[in-house]
């Protein structure tokens, strides 16, 4: 073997009883990661075939064998390393600091090193947070990439409250308790879980469509979105699972399709926010709270206690987005307050929240038909109302609008609640 | 098409070489020497239109580019060739604790070999198997696969053969160009697993650009000089790279074909 300057090796490896198939492969990788670029590895085996093989493999790794030896039973090979990085980019980083844990818990508010990027190139692919993209990959084009377009302070603790809050409707709903309710109480349960779930589409196919517009360098709300889209698909199974159980049917009702048709006719992020976050499921919220207390069984209870907890994430990310967008730019409110009311021109036709849906809650809530129970329930179905708008107007304040405009948007809101 | 566009012929052994010739001409026409290319199904035509004017520099194996030297009277050259292509080797695979000390033990016994027209997988194992002292025409019994004649072992369809055989027993050696049993290798060919490398030969020279004297001395030094300038860490240029399996081009030289020359005499394929 020569023993000139260039040809002497700067690392040696001893791959032992290791053969190409068995391992080899990952030991010469990673002695080679060691090696500069240019410089000499010394390879040492015991295999005549190992030593047969490795010129084979050294080409089409890109390296070059320079040298072969044999000595005491060993075969001694030399590679040159090649010059070209297996990877199109630079050098991976120094290994870092580690994420803080909270009592053993890895939170995703924590993972990011600073902050998250205000204008991520547009063009970026799914690169991992703190990975390094390799170039010459294929390039997108997301049409919500910038953060102050779509950003909310707490994202990233409300994905984590999302990821811990999981449930499942087909196991932790009581259904045996649905099965025992007269028929007309249990038509007038059916056609509030029809409204419900029909309504709960429109609360999904809205995240779903941004979901595929954000750029993935905003990883806190892909995580978010994805779990709204995933609560919300639990909200239409448990709802339509709560209407099937006792065997009746509901009507899917035409006014309420056309204020969904309008939630979905919103193409601007924070306006959809406003719509359908802080104006229809904030409205919900009052609706299945009511639900829950009103219910003439257990699984209709509970159906709506799960899905107000998720319902609470989602005004909670409105409220934060919003009150973000609003503080960015406080003429925001204008654009907002415009989108609303586009909306509202389209809902003329509706004057109020469907005569079917109000007589099913208050024959659910009475839960019969005799006057003094129809009576208290009507009474509560008012209360009801006032308390939706009462909340709706304190959640757009929170938002930043001022009192005249959280009442004008407030009036404006659909009168199918959703 | 400008009247200074050269032709450049080559073998569609793969789908991918459209890919690769589509981002290959691209390049070229940015780099000053706009380079069209003609596909061929094989390289006997490819050499025929070598010689008749057809293409003006061939992107021949080492058999079609010796075979189109030989017919051109040595009046060829060679404007550059991959980094893989400088020393190619070729290997003798044997099931796994069968290995022998000596290619002369395969007498009386079962070799395969690659296509007929394969220089790495049939023409050079012969020849290098006779300077070792075995005659494998005459000593062993041969498994030939002769499959994408033409191709001249392009495909690896025969040597893919030719490891099946020795792993079912079907054969007691088979011979294959060593990149191709580490490629199989990488992609977790199963029989692989059951191999391992008793022999190898030589190294020698494979593919390389020819075009004949008659090219301008310019236009080839250009052409080459663009070649040569191909740049891997390009993002743009590497994946076309990395399907025609170069890192990096080298202007090439004949020194690497005499052993392929030799055998190919021998062997009657030169006439």
């Amino acid at each position: 073997m020569s023993t000139g300057p260039e040809q002497e090796p700067s690392h040696r490896v001893d791959a032992e009883q290791l053969e190409f198939g068995g391992g080899l492969e990952v030991l010469l990788a990673a002695a080679l990661e060691r090696v500069a670029p240019g410089g000499v590895l010394e390879i040492r085996t015991p295999s005549r075939a190992v030593a047969l093989e490795l010129p084979g493999w050294a080409r089409i790794a890109g390296h070059d064998l320079i040298g072969e030896a044999a000595e005491q039973g060993a075969q001694l090979l030399r590679i040159r390393r090649g010059t070209k990085a297996r990877i199109l980019a630079p050098p991976l980083p120094e290994r870092g600091p580690r994420p803080v844990l909270r009592d053993g818990e890895l939170h995703t508010a924590d993972w990011r090193r600073g902050e998250e990027p205000a204008d991520p190139d547009p063009s970026a692919g799914f690169a991992p947070l703190h990975s390094v993209p390799e170039a010459g990959a294929p390039t997108h084009h997301w049409q919500l990439s910038r953060r102050d377009a779509v950003w909310a302070d707490d994202v990233g603790e409300l994905a984590e409250q999302a990821s811990a809050q999981q449930w499942d409707a087909s196991r932790d709903v009581p259904w045996e308790a649905a099965r025992e309710l007269d028929d007309i109480t249990e038509k007038a349960v059916a056609q509030v879980m029809t409204f419900l779930a029909q309504n709960e589409y429109a609360a999904l196919y809205v995240p779903a469509r941004f979901l595929g517009q954000i750029n993935p360098q905003l990883v806190e709300l892909v995580l978010w979105l994805g779990s709204h889209v995933h609560d919300e698909a639990r909200h239409i199974e448990v709802f339509t699972k709560r209407s099937l159980i006792g065997g009746q049917h509901g009507y899917a009702l035409a006014s309420t399709e056309l204020s969904l048709h309008t939630l979905l006719d919103e193409h601007d992020f924070t306006a959809s926010s406003l719509l359908l976050n802080v104006l229809g499921e904030g409205t919900f919220l009052d609706l299945l709270r009511f639900i829950e207390l009103h219910a003439p069984d257990a699984a209709t209870a509970t159906a709506a206690r799960l899905a107000h907890r998720d319902e609470r994430r989602h005004v909670h990310f409105g409220i934060s987005n919003i009150k973000r967008a609003i503080f960015l730019d406080p003429d925001l409110t204008l654009t907002l307050v415009a989108a609303a009311e586009a909306r509202a021109a389209k809902l003329v036709s509706l004057s109020g929240l469907s005569p079917l849906l109000v007589e099913s809650l208050t024959v659910m809530a009475a839960p019969s038909l005799q006057p003094a129970e129809l009576a208290e329930a009507a009474a509560d179905i008012r209360h009801l109302m006032a308390t939706m708008e009462g909340n709706r107007i304190r959640r757009l304040r929170a938002c930043g609008f001022t009192a005249t405009a959280a009442q004008h948007l407030s009036d404006l809101h659909t009168p199918n609640l959703m | 098409m400008s009247g200074a566009e050269l032709r450049l012929g080559a073998v569609s052994y793969h789908p991918r070489v459209v890919t690769i010739w589509e981002r290959f001409r691209t390049y070229f026409a940015d780099a000053g020497v706009p380079t069209d290319y003609v596909l061929f199904s094989n390289y006997e035509r490819l050499v025929d239109a070598v010689l008749e004017g057809t293409v003006d520099i061939g992107w021949n194996t080492n058999t079609a580019y010796v075979v189109l030297d030989h017919r051109a009277g040595g009046g060829t050259r060679i404007l550059g060739m991959r980094d893989v292509d400088r020393d190619w080797g070729t290997v003798l695979v044997m099931r796994k604790g069968e290995s022998l000390d000596s290619p002369t033990e395969l007498a009386g016994r079962v070799l395969a070999l690659g296509s007929r027209d394969s220089g790495h997988a049939a023409i050079l194992p012969l020849h290098y198997l006779a300077e070792e002292g075995l005659d494998a025409a005459e000593q062993c019994r041969l498994l030939r696969f002769d499959t994408d004649l033409g191709k001249h072992g392009d495909t690896g369809d025969s040597e893919l053969h030719v490891v099946r055989a020795v792993a079912a027993g079907e054969a007691d050696a088979g011979a294959l160009s060593d990149v191709y049993f580490s490629a199989f290798r990488a992609e977790g060919v199963p029989e692989v697993a059951d191999l391992e490398v008793v022999w190898r030969s030589p190294t020698y020279y494979h593919c390389n650009f020819t075009a004949l004297d008659s090219l301008d001395d310019e236009v080839c030094r250009r052409w080459s000089d663009a070649v040569l300038a191909m740049d891997f860490d390009d993002p743009s240029l590497r994946p076309a790279m990395e399907l025609e399996s170069v890192r990096r081009w080298y202007p090439g030289d004949r020194d690497g074909y005499a052993s392929l020359t030799a055998a190919m005499q021998e062997q009657s394929m030169l006439t």
